[in-house]
This record gives structure tokens, C-alpha cells and sequence, in this order.
């Protein structure tokens, strides 16, 4: 038996997750994501490819099941496209959050595809409002909850575990018979102020999949980070500036605003904190639902006070955005691409007194980008100039786990075999080096549209006689004893063998019957027979003497031809 | 390399079997040696708890292969068990015998093999007993430097992989452990701190005694560990691991600068408790001196003094008072930032003895901030500059501290103007000394400083009147405790020792000074004295602050004997009736008592000091009956025996004063020439205090009485018993104590046995509540029962009292006398 993994996306590159594995036979789908930098056949996972490399009809014989570990667009955007085009009518799953908040996702993804309508189209949106509605009603979309153990079918069993990255972010566990593996989506290691840490069991697993974003990256502290943020923050405003923080609705926005709000309890001012309303309230609403699935922090004091009730923020509106004196403004989206957060930008960056935070990643085009290419002067967007006088502060938080925290997973699920995706080709090969040699790995990176098979280990169940286990049991004992008496003399410097020793026995193997292990003496009995001996007596000497004596007998042969 | 002692003891198969190993260390050869199938048939049941008898080799030994064998067993519950059991037997070993090596490596064998376990319970238990190995392999190291280093950077890295497990638990007990180590090799505390490892030649530990490490066991597991710590989720495990990061701090320098960067950056941490705990650890790490702040450091340190919880402003203060600032401008902004916060928070008024102690440790800076404002002063125009206004204040302090500074090398010259502003801050100033400074002499010193010699005349006159000697001691005498006060404000031991031993020194003057002096003065200065001791204990625990008790006791001692022995002198001897002598005697005796009793662990050195007490008080009775009571004479052969006991082995050495006095004993068992020779025997003793206390406890007792007061007293019928219910704490009790609750109501008392051994708790502590009956209530409609807990003093058979039912022997109070109200529940 074998597991078969085939990555459709996200192989050596990052973008349209998808990596489909067949394990005992049943084939699950992990992620099923769109690459957001291509618009033309790349956009989307190959699996029409797929389809006719299995030889199955349609997706729904040939898939037992979709899992999708997050609800970013890079794990979840194809799946419109794979339901309502491709035709799969399967169950799929995802956790309660995700569930909740991809319908936010896909609608902002709708809005995008509306703009691009010139563009080849691979569906239309109106199949993403309908996959929608199925993620919304409950149509085959299977919710799941952390460390939920959920019988797919007879064999396949799946488990979500806790992944940290974004909320309801998941990693997933797949067993069918003794096969087991792990994939874990997008993770993070160390936690943050409203998501926790990626936690998991010490499972016994044949393959782990795992994420390389940073494979070569080892981040420094996030404190640094924080302090120098809040920093430049305080900074700004104390002199009188405003400060602008284009963020991404979901995750970022509530992770600063948690710090903002904190340190400005800490350092009682008051100076006003604004949402540019949108979606990042709506989410708000969410967060403060989905409090199970936050850090142990929040989860520890909701009760009192709900952490995503925010004291210091202050309502908002419009026209705010011309009011005198210092204040700090949350506005979407994240890349200053338009809507509000441009809107900001333009009234503010002229003055040198306020601050302009960006984003870890910006889109190259956006004027975000722009900012983060070096600090230019003055921008020119469509028709417009913007003059750019402020100071620009760029953040960079991740929620990626970094190559450290790939290796301590590893480390600590110490699986038989291990698959890099969702990562750059040339770091993937150094973290493949570094699983090889440091934790004795076997470590592949397979590009997309490629498969990994991957050996299994299969385990016969048998069953042992009392006896037998009795006297193995004995013979352990005599052993350890024997053994701890010698680490107890030799101390340190004795290297100690493996526990596991070897006991004798007989394998016994009937038709129809379980298999059994035997102690020698108790085989007769059970196969109700007699002991018979056969005895070999030493021949050795009798041959010896027939050699000798045929020796002898030619030489004196030998000895009458020369005297003749 | 083997040691020859060692090996010869041993057992020869042993010996010979040794021979043929890689590498001999100290390792115990009687439990090697010993029959290897112990007898596990006759003890089936080998529960976690180890062996009373811990000194008990043979089992002891026993109990370690049962439990390891245990250990390697099926089920998580059962390993975790035989785990933690084994950590209770290495706890009770004593590190220096020669059986707790081998023992010890035992143990750590055991769990290394069980690390990578799958239980969660197993691995915390793992941490644990790693730890409790580490402590005996460190003890062991004092005793014999021989390679156990590697092992100590072997043990960190262990623990260090531990610190990354899943489990909460795991984490935290690993941080802790890690932070109790002792000895670690400098590269590895760095390679800690960094998440990238580290590569240099010195890395080569990764082969240790020439074995391999494990291959997972390298250097790079300790990579970061700390910095993934204080990143942790849960706050226990930040806290933990901030804790730990301060207390490693005294091993390298260079990893206290690097530390100092993480702590930094927990200051905004978003629980109050890691932020304190962050706090403490850099108070730690200034008490000790190996805090330089750094300008990168300073927006943090300065947010901290305006921060809106007090806690954290008071805590960081209290940094700010012992930091060392390398920089002028560093300094300057501290003094801003602690300006800054005393205009917002005027009510902090301790920040002043902040601002005294920083420009007391940064002599020349304040120098130059006292110069500038000198300046403004005279620049000013009258009414311009208030003195009233919080920042003129606060640099007035600053500058006025100049001259108390350290670096007197350094001439540092404050101008005169300063000194003369700096009258009116008097009170403030003198509160900065440490409220102990004589307000007097400070006022006349800043008005000489001032040039205003009317007030120097005035206030010698008023103060000094007495006698020129006398003027001369006090003054000496207000020096030295000016130091003491002053070192009072750093709460770490260092600096309580040393405070204690000036202390001492000057007791010892006062001792000497008794038989030339007026007693008057000399109860004075012992008085101060112990006033002084009783601050430092309020502020310091454990086994100093049981010893600072320790010594207030011994120094009442002193003082009775001081007063008795004037009374002596003076009084007619044969007097009848109660008189003050012996009330001072009966105090003598009992202030003895508590000093022989009260206290456990009191080594030898302190016992000779106590007995000798002990021998003087039983003098000064003979003294004042002047007839030898066979009694008396009793209990002062017995002292005698007691300390030739402890000095038999040449430890510590019999005093001549114990000398004379055994003498006299054995020469006249009657004891006729021991009183004719009492005033030279007297005259022999020294007053010798010690300061080393080893691990000295106190043993003490909380009582209260639920819901009761004079405004709510309990209710009973007369003439029936009442039940009482109690609640007691026990400090540093033991089973072989007898404690007993006296119950008293005006002439008449009731003893009750407190059996402590259904109260919950540790060694340490224990506490509980229990009901006792007080049988006979009296026939009123009210009264008041006092009850304090005694404990009885088995004085070496010697017994005098009798009681029924009560305790047999001497008792020493060691509660609080605590009054019960009563009132009853039947008007008549």
C-alpha cells in the first residue's frame, strides 16, 4: 500500500493551493485555491488533467472529499470554479469559521471579476454567488469543528487541528486503516495578539505536507516589530499627525487594532482610533463570535470584556477625514489599489507630521507598491498628483510560520516521509536539505501537476498466547535489570542499546483461522501432534578414515607405476 | 582519573569491572556492586513516595530500580508516577553522599530515555525529575569539578527541546528549570537568545565525555528558545520564561546585554502579570548591576514611568533608582521621563527618593544638572521660578544629591544657592536618605552648605547637649546606620548582609562598651539596633529573613542579660517576692528558648551561640539565689554536655567561658566555687554573633478565629462547652513537634493537643481549621478567651511542671496571643 499524492497547486510556487492524495484507496482534495497573479489557464489547478489521469468520470466518483483549510482566496478561489464548472457534487469541508467568512471572501473576489469582465472568463460570477449560496446553506458544505474526529466514509477519518495564520485556519489530519497524514495548510508558530499558536498531537504519521513559505527565513522577534510600530505610532501623534493604516479586513486590522488599543489604555491617551466602517466592522461582529477560535488570551477574558469591543475606537464618518488634530484611521484596502484607504491617503500625505503604514506585501502597481519601492515624492495616480511629504512606516507582521517553526513541527510529528508545498523553488531545496540531514527525512518538493508515491506501513494484527506473553514478559524484566545494573556501574559513558528486544516464538498461520503467536513447547499441543526427534549421527570420521585409505591407495598405485 | 578511595572501598567485582571502562567519573560503586536481583517479591508495592528512612542505602537503591523499571512500563499514568517518584527520592538524597551520583545518573538516564514520550503527564515529569538531576549533578560539581560541565550544557539543551513541546505544562516547567540552572557555558545561553544559530569553533559540544549526542540534541535546539518563550500564547509560560531569562542573567554579561533587548520588548506584553514579572527580572538583574540601559531602551523605560497602572510605574521606578546610565543625555531624559510623571501622577511623591538615588549613583552628571540650574536661578527674576513647581522641585533633588554620590574622587563642586533652595525640601530630602537620617543635622548641613551659620550653632546646641563622649558615640553611631538605612532600600540579600554584619559590629562595640558605659546608652544602641534588624526583616524571606528574626532574638537576649546584670550589681540579692529581676530573668529564659526551639535547621555554630546564651542565663540565676539549686545546676551540666557534644569533633572550638565553667563543674559537683566565681566567668564571655545560617526556617503559626470580633462575639450557654472554630497556619512544622492551643480565661487554662496531621499543605506550610471545645465557660454574661499555640521544648528530661493533661515540659509561645469574645446566648 502506498500514498499517492499529486500537487495540482502550490507546487514550488505559492498560490493556488491544491494537492490532491490517495490514501488507502480514497482520494481527498486538500485546498482548492486560485493563483491571484495570472488571469489566463494558470489561474486555476489543472483538474481536468487530473480527471483523465485517474480515469474516472466525473469528480464526484473520483474525489470521497474536499477539505479547505482557510478561507484566503489561494485556498479556497477555485472552488466555485471546481463545483459549479467542473461539476463536483461531494462533500466538502471546512471549520465553522471558514465556513462563515468565505462567503465574505468570494463576494469581494465576485466584486474584482466584475471590474475585469473584459478578460477571458473561466466562469462566471454568477457561478461564484451559487457556490456561495451552497458554502451559506449548508449544501453538501460540511462544517467541523478543532480536534473533531469526522468519519467521511467506512475507512477515511479526518481531524482538524488548530493552525494559527488566520482564524479558523486549520490543519488536517487523514487516516484510512494504518496510513496517516497531515496536511497542514497555512500556519503559524508563534501566536499573536488574537490568534494562538498552531498546536497539534504527536501523531504517528507516514507524510506530512506542510507549507514553505519561508523555508530559508528565520524571522526575528515579533516584540521588535511591535515595539517599533507603536513607536512610530506614538511618535506621530504625540506631535500632532494622523496616522493611516491600510490593512486587509480580516486578521490584520483586528491584530493592530488590538495592539493600538492596548497600548493606548496603557499610555491613557486620547487621541481617536477609527474604523473606515466596511467590512472590517462586519468582521468585528464575526471575530466577536468566533471566540473559540482565538488566542488563549482572549478566550481568558471575553467574559469580562470582549477584547474585539474596542475602547478606544471611536465612531466614524466621512468627513472626519478633513477634522484638525491627530487621530489614527484603519482603512481598506490593504494596497491603497482605491476605495477609502486612497481617498485618506490623498488628503494626508502631504503633510510631513503624518504617518502612512503599509502592509508586509503589496501588489506591484498598487501605490502601496509604489511607497515600498522607496519613497518617492510624489505619485502620480491617473489623473491625479499626490505630493508625498509623510513619513511611511512598513510593517512587517506574517501570519507564516518561518523556517524554524517548519522545522520544530517536524521535528515534533517526526513523520516517515515529508512534502514541502506553497513555497519557492530555491528555498524549498534548502529546507529539503536541511529535513534530510538534520532530522533524517526523506523530503520531497514536487512541482506542480507531479505526484509522489510514497511506501506505507502495513500492519497484520495477530494475536499471542498468555504464554507466550509471559515469557517474554520475564525475559524483559531479567534483561532491564541486568541492563539498569549496568548504567548504574558504568554511568554516563555507556551508550544504551534500543528497548526493544527480540523474544522467540512461532508465527502460526491456519486457513480460516486468526494468526497467532505460539511459544515453542505450546506448538504440539495446539496442533495436537507428537514430538519426534531425528537424531543425526557423526559421520564426519568414518568419511575421514574412506578418504585416508583411498589416499593410500593411490599412492601406492602411483608408486607401482614408477617402479615399473 | 578514577579515584583511587573510591575503588578500594568498593566491591572487587566492581573494581575489576571498572577497569574496562571508557571513562570512570565519580560514580558509586556500592549500588553497582550490591546483588543485582533486588528482593522485588517482598516489596510488591513500591508506592510513588520514597522510603522514610531516605539515608537508608540499600533501599533507597531499591526503590530507583524499581521505580526506573516502572518507568519503561505500558501505561502513561503508571510512567509518570514512577517518574515524579523518583524526583522525591532525589530530593531526599543528599547531594554530597557518595550514593546520590550514582543514584542521580540513574535518574537522568531514565528520563532522557523517556523525553520524546507521548504523554503529556510523562514529559512534564520528565522536566521535572531533569531538573531535580541537574540540581544534584550541580551540588555534586561543588564538591568535585570533575567534567560535569558538558553535562550541565548537555542538561540545558535538553530542557531547551523540552521548552518547544505542545503542552503548556511541559513549557512552563521547562522555562523554570531552565532558569534554576547553575552552571551553563556562555555559548549556549547566546545560541539561546538567537533564533539563528550560531556558528562558531567553540560550538564543538556536541560531543561530550566522547560520546556522541544524540543526533537531536545539538546546539540548535536551544536556538531561540527564549525568544519563542516570551512569544508564548499562554501568559504563565511568558512569565515563566521572563523569570528565567533575569535569572540567568548573572553568568555572562554579554548575554545580560542581549537579554536585556527581549525583556525590552515584553514591556508590551499585553498581561499586567508578564509585564511585572518582566519587571522584577530587570530589578533583579540592576540589584545585582548588570543593567546598562541603552538609548534604543529609553522610549520603552520612559513609557513605563507614565504608564496608567501604579504597579508597573512604581515598579519601574524602582529600576530606574539602581540602573547605571552610561550617557549624559540618557540621564537627562530619565530625569525628564520621572518629571514628566510626577506632574501627572503629583500624589507619587517616592518618585523624589527616585530622583535622590539616581543622582546619587550618577554623581557628576547631577553635578552638571545642578550647575544649569543654579544658573536658572540666578537668571531667573524673583517670582518667576517657583519653587513650588514639581520639575524645580524634582532637579533641586537631583542636584542636592551630588555630594552623597559615590564618586568623591571626583571634586564635584555645588553651588552654594542650591543648598540654600534646598532647606524648605528638607523633609523630602531626609525621606530620600531613608527616613532615618537625623532631620537635624541634615538641616544644619545644607545650611552650612548654604552659608547660613546662625542655624549650624542653633542645632548643635539643641542636639548635642549632653556629654562630649556620649556625642561622640551617637554620632558614630547615626553614620553607620545612615549607611544601614540607606542600603535598606535594595531589597536583595548582598546588601541585607552586609547591612547585618555592620549591625553586628556595632553590637559587639555596645557589648564591650558595657562594663565602661552607662547601660542606659547601651540599651539604646541595642535598641536601634534591633529596630534596624526588624525593618530588614519585614523586608526580606525566606532563610535571611528566619536569621534577621533570628538575630532580633539573640539581641534581646543580650539586652535582658545587660539589664540583669546591672540589677545584679545594684539590687540587694536577697530580696523576697516577685521582683523585676525575675520577671527579666523568666524573659531571658524564654528569649533562649525561642531561639533553641523556634528555629529549624540551625547549624552547629549558631547552637554553641545559643547554648552559651543559655549557659549565661542559668549563671545569672545561680547568681541572683545565690545557693545552688540542684536543679539549676542540672540544666547547666547538661549545656555543658550538650556543646562539648557539638565541639567533639573539632568543628568549632569550646569557648573559654564554657571552658572555666565546666571547670568549675567538674572540680566541685556541688557547685559552691561556680558562685564565688560567677563575676569572672562573666567577664570571660564574648559576645561572638555569626552570619552564616545555612538553611535556617522559622517556625511559626497563624491563628484566626472565623467571623469574630468584640462587635460579634460568639454566643454559648454557660457552664456547657463551646465549640471554637480555628483556623491554623504552620510554618516549617514538622510531625515530631507537639503544638498545643492554650486556652485562657482569666486565672484558669485549657490545654488541647493540635494534631496537625490531617492539615493540608507542604513541609513548608501547612494549613487547616478545626473545632475545639472549651469545656468550662464561666457563669457571666460575657467574656474574653485568649488563645495562643505553645510548643513544648523536650529539655533533656530535666522537667519541672506537671501539669494534667497539658504539655509536659517548657513551651515556647509561637502565635500571637488571639482573643476570642464570647457572650452569652441566655440572658440572666
Amino acid at each position: 500500500m502506498a500514498i499517492e499524492c499529486l500537487v495540482l497547486g502550490a507546487g514550488q510556487e505559492v498560490g493556488k493551493s491544491c494537492v490532491v492524495v490517495t490514501i488507502g484507496g480514497k482520494r481527498v482534495m486538500f485546498d482548492c485555491g486560485m493563483h491571484m497573479g495570472y488571469h489566463d489557464h494558470r489561474h486555476y489547478p489543472d483538474f481536468a488533467r487530473a480527471l483523465t489521469a485517474w480515469g474516472a468520470p466525473d469528480f464526484t466518483t473520483a474525489i470521497s472529499c474536499v477539505v479547505i483549510t482557510h478561507f484566503h482566496l489561494d485556498h479556497i478561489g477555485a472552488l466555485p470554479y471546481f463545483t459549479e464548472v467542473c461539476g463536483y457534487h461531494g462533500p466538502i469541508y471546512m471549520t465553522y469559521p471558514t465556513k462563515a467568512l468565505a462567503p465574505f471572501m468570494l463576494e469581494d473576489y465576485r466584486k474584482v471579476t466584475m471590474d475585469q469582465r473584459g478578460e477571458e472568463e473561466q466562469y462566471s460570477y454568477e457561478d461564484i454567488l451559487r457556490c456561495m449560496k451552497k458554502v451559506i446553506l449548508d449544501l453538501s458544505v460540511i462544517p467541523m469543528d478543532l480536534k473533531q474526529t469526522v468519519q467521511v466514509d467506512k475507512d477515511l477519518v479526518i481531524r482538524a487541528y488548530y493552525a494559527g495564520h488566520v482564524i479558523g485556519a486549520a490543519m488536517i489530519y487523514a487516516k484510512v486503516g494504518d496510513a496517516a497524514m497531515v496536511y497542514t495548510g497555512d500556519y503559524n508558530m508563534t501566536p499573536d495578539r488574537h490568534l494562538g499558536a498552531a498546536q497539534i498531537d504527536r501523531l504517528m504519521l507516514d507524510l506530512l505536507i506542510t507549507e514553505s513559505t519561508y523555508a530559508k527565513t528565520i524571522r526575528d522577534s515579533k516584540h521588535a516589530r511591535e515595539r517599533e510600530f507603536l513607536k512610530a505610532v506614538h511618535k506621530c501623534v504625540s506631535s500632532g499627525g494622523k496616522v493611516l493604516i491600510p490593512t486587509f479586513a480580516l486578521g490584520r486590522a483586528q491584530e493592530l487594532c488590538m495592539l493600538l488599543d492596548d497600548y493606548w489604555e496603557r499610555m491613557d491617551l486620547k487621541v481617536p482610533i477609527y474604523f473606515s466602517a466596511g467590512l472590517t466592522i462586519q468582521a468585528n461582529v464575526y471575530y466577536k463570535m468566533l471566540i473559540g477560535w482565538t488566542s488563549q488570551k482572549i478566550k481568558e477574558s471575553h467574559a469580562v470584556h470582549n477584547p474585539f469591543d474596542f475602547k478606544h475606537v471611536c465612531h466614524f464618518e466621512r468627513s472626519f477625514i478633513n477634522n484638525p488634530g491627530p487621530c489614527v484611521l484603519f482603512a481598506t484596502p490593504g494596497m491603497i489599489s482605491g476605495g477609502f484607504s486612497l481617498e485618506a491617503f490623498k488628503k494626508w500625505a502631504p503633510s510631513e507630521k503624518n504617518l502612512i503604514t503599509l502592509p508586509g506585501y503589496c501588489v506591484s502597481g498598487t501605490i502601496g507598491h509604489k511607497l515600498m519601492c522607496g519613497k518617492p515624492t510624489r505619485i502620480d495616480y491617473k489623473d491625479t498628483h499626490i505630493d508625498v511629504r509623510c513619513q511611511i512606516h512598513q510593517l512587517a507582521f506574517s501570519p507564516h510560520t518561518d523556517s524554524k517553526g517548519i522545522m520544530d513541527l517536524t521535528e515534533f510529528l517526526s513523520p516517515k516521509h515529508v512534502i514541502l508545498v506553497h513555497g519557492e523553488k530555491p528555498q524549498m531545496a534548502f529546507l529539503k536539505e536541511r529535513i534530510e540531514s538534520e532530522l533524517g527525512m526523506p523530503c520531497y518538493f514536487p512541482g506542480n501537476n507531479e505526484s509522489v508515491s510514497i511506501p506505507t506501513t502495513q500492519n497484520l494484527k495477530m494475536s499471542a498466547t498468555e504464554r507466550f506473553i509471559t515469557s517474554c514478559a520475564v525475559e524483559q524484566g531479567k534483561r532491564s535489570l541486568h541492563k539498569r545494573n549496568l548504567i548504574c556501574r558504568t554511568g554516563l559513558s555507556e551508550v544504551i542499546g534500543s528497548d526493544e528486544e527480540a523474544a522467540e516464538g512461532v508465527l502460526l498461520m491456519e486457513k480460516h483461522k486468526s494468526r497467532k503467536i505460539l511459544c515453542e513447547d505450546e506448538l504440539l499441543e495446539v496442533l495436537g501432534m507428537e514430538r519426534h526427534l531425528v537424531q543425526f549421527e557423526p559421520m564426519v570420521s568414518r568419511i575421514v578414515a574412506a578418504v585416508e585409505s583411498e589416499l593410500q591407495r593411490a599412492k601406492a598405485a602411483d608408486l607401482d607405476s614408477d617402479g615399473k | 582519573m578514577g579515584d583511587p578511595h573510591l575503588l578500594s572501598s568498593a566491591h572487587p567485582t566492581a573494581a575489576a569491572s571498572s577497569s574496562a571502562r571508557k571513562h570512570p567519573g565519580p560514580i558509586d560503586e556500592r549500588l553497582a556492586a550490591s546483588d543485582p536481583s533486588p528482593s522485588f517479591a517482598k516489596r510488591p508495592r513500591v508506592a510513588a513516595e520514597p522510603p522514610a528512612s531516605g539515608g537508608c542505602v540499600p533501599y533507597v537503591e531499591a526503590d530507583v530500580r524499581a521505580l526506573v523499571s516502572m518507568a519503561g512500563g505500558m501505561y502513561p499514568l503508571a510512567r509518570a508516577e514512577a517518574l515524579r517518584g523518583l524526583t522525591a527520592v532525589l530530593e531526599k538524597v543528599d547531594p554530597s553522599s557518595r550514593v546520590s551520583a550514582g543514584i542521580t545518573e540513574c535518574c537522568y538516564k531514565c528520563a532522557v530515555e523517556l523525553m520524546r514520550d507521548d504523554d503529556n503527564g510523562v514529559r512534564l515529569a520528565v522536566v521535572r525529575l531533569v531538573d531535580a538531576c541537574a540540581r544534584n549533578f550541580s551540588a555534586k560539581l561543588d564538591f568535585d569539578a570533575n567534567g560535569y560541565g558538558d553535562l550541565m550544557d548537555m542538561i540545558f539543551l535538553q530542557l531547551s527541546s523540552m521548552a518547544r513541546d505542545m503542552c503548556t505544562q511541559v513549557r512552563m516547567e521547562a522555562f523554570a528549570a531552565l532558569g534554576k540552572m547553575r552552571r551553563v557555558s556562555e555559548c549556549v545561553l547566546l545560541q539561546s537568545l538567537y533564533k539563528k544559530v550560531i556558528k562558531t569553533d567553540s560550538m564543538g559540544v556536541s560531543i561530550i565525555n566522547g560520546q556522541k549526542l544524540p543526533p537531536k540534541l545539538k546546539i540548535p535546539c536551544a536556538a531561540g528558545i527564549f525568544s519563542h518563550g516570551i512569544e508564548d500564547e499562554f501568559y504563565q509560560v511568558r512569565r515563566t520564561a521572563c523569570k528565567s531569562l533575569g535569572a540567568l542573567a548573572k553568568f555572562s554579561t554579554q548575554y545580560t546585554e542581549k537579554a536585556l533587548d527581549l525583556l525590552m520588548d515584553m514591556m508590551n506584553d499585553d498581561m499586567e502579570a508578564v509585564r511585572l514579572q518582566t519587571l522584577e527580572a530587570l530589578f533583579h538583574m540592576a540589584t545585582y548591576g548588570y543593567l546598562s540601559v541603552q538609548e534604543k531602551h529609553m522610549h520603552m523605560f520612559l513609557g513605563l514611568l507614565v504608564d496608567a497602572n501604579a504597579l508597573i510605574r512604581d515598579a519601574a521606578r524602582k529600576i530606574f533608582g539602581l540602573i547605571n546610565m552610561p550617557k549624559l543625555q540618557i540621564f537627562k531624559s530619565a530625569v525628564d521621563g520621572l518629571i514628566t510623571s510626577l506632574e501627572k501622577y503629583p500624589e507619587e511623591q517616592d518618585i523624589y527618593g527616585i530622583l535622590f538615588s539616581i543622582g546619587k549613583n550618577h554623581g557628576s552628571f547631577s553635578a552638571n544638572i545642578a550647575k544649569h540650574l543654579a544658573k536658572e536661578i540666578t537668571m531667573a527674576s524673583d517670582g518667576e521660578l517657583i519653587l513650588d513647581k514639581s520639575r524645580v522641585k524634582a532637579l533641586l533633588i537631583v542636584s542636592i544629591s551630588a555630594p552623597f554620590s559615590d564618586d568623591k574622587h571626583k571634586k564635584l563642586d555645588i553651588p552654594s544657592i542650591i543648598f540654600s533652595r534646598a532647606i524648605p525640601l528638607l523633609e523630602k530630602v531626609s525621606c530620600a536618605l531613608g527616613g532615618e537620617v537625623n532631620q537635624d543635622s541634615l538641616l544644619s548641613y545644607l545650611c552650612h552648605k548654604g552659608g547660613m551659620p546662625f542655624w549650624e550653632n542653633r542645632s548643635v546646641s539643641a542636639e548635642f547637649g549632653e556629654s562630649e563622649s556620649c556625642n561622640v558615640e551617637t554620632v558614630e553611631i547615626d553614620a553607620h546606620i545612615e549607611n544601614t538605612a540607606k542600603e535598606t532600600k535594595c531589597l536583595d540579600e548582598v546588601l541585607v548582609m552586609q547591612s547585618m554584619k555592620s549591625i553586628l559590629e556595632i553590637v559587639e562595640g555596645a557589648w564591650t562598651m558595657r562594663m565602661s558605659c552607662n547601660v542606659c546608652e547601651v540599651r539604646t544602641i541595642l535598641r536601634t539596633c534591633k529596630e534596624e534588624l526588624r525593618l530588614l526583616a519585614e523586608n526580606s524571606s525566606g532563610s535571611v529573613g528566619a536569621f534577621l528574626r533570628f538575630l532580633s532574638e539573640y539581641l534581646d537576649a543580650i539586652l535582658f542579660i545587660v539589664e540583669i546584670w546591672q540589677l545584679i550589681q545594684l539590687d540587694n540579692p536577697y530580696t523576697f517576692g516577685l521582683t523585676s529581676l525575675d520577671i527579666l530573668l523568666e524573659k531571658l529564659d524564654m528569649s533562649v528558648r525561642r531561639m533553641e526551639y523556634c528555629y529549624v535547621g540551625l547549624n552547629r555554630v549558631l547552637e554553641v551561640q545559643v547554648l552559651e546564651l543559655s549557659l549565661i542565663a542559668h549563671l545569672c540565676r545561680l547568681s541572683k539565689i545565690a545557693v545552688c539549686s540542684k536543679l539549676v545546676l542540672g540544666k547547666l551540666l547538661w549545656v555543658i554536655n550538650r556543646l562539648e557534644d557539638l565541639c567533639a569533633d573539632g568543628s568549632c572550638e569550646l569557648s573559654d567561658f564554657s571552658r572555666e565553667i565546666k571547670k568549675a563543674c567538674d572540680t566541685n559537683p556541688t557547685g559552691d566555687n561556680l558562685i564565688g566565681s560567677i563575676n569572672n566567668l562573666f567577664q570571660l564571655f564574648r559576645l561572638k554573633p555569626r552570619t552564616d545560617f545555612g538553611m535556617l526556617k522559622m517556625i511559626n503559626v497563624v491563628l484566626r478565629v472565623c467571623d469574630n470580633d468584640s462587635e460579634n462575639p460568639l454566643q454559648y450557654i454557660c457552664e456547657l462547652p463551646v465549640g471554637v472554630s480555628f483556623k491554623i497556619s504552620l510554618w516549617n512544622v514538622s510531625s515530631h513537634h507537639r503544638l498545643w492551643l492554650c486556652m485562657t480565661i482569666g486565672e484558669s487554662m485549657q490545654h488541647t493537643f493540635l494534631d496537625f496531621s490531617c492539615f493540608g499543605g507542604n513541609d513548608e506550610v501547612k494549613s487547616g481549621s478545626m473545632v475545639v471545645p472549651l469545656y468550662a465557660t464561666p457563669k457571666a454574661c460575657s467574656f474574653v478567651l485568649r488563645v495562643c499555640v505553645v510548643m513544648e521544648c523536650p529539655s533533656a528530661g530535666i522537667s519541672t511542671h506537671h501539669g494534667d493533661g497539658g504539655p509536659s515540659d517548657y513551651v515556647v509561645q509561637l502565635s500571637d496571643e488571639l482573643d476570642v469574645y464570647f457572650v452569652s446566648a441566655v440572658q440572666w
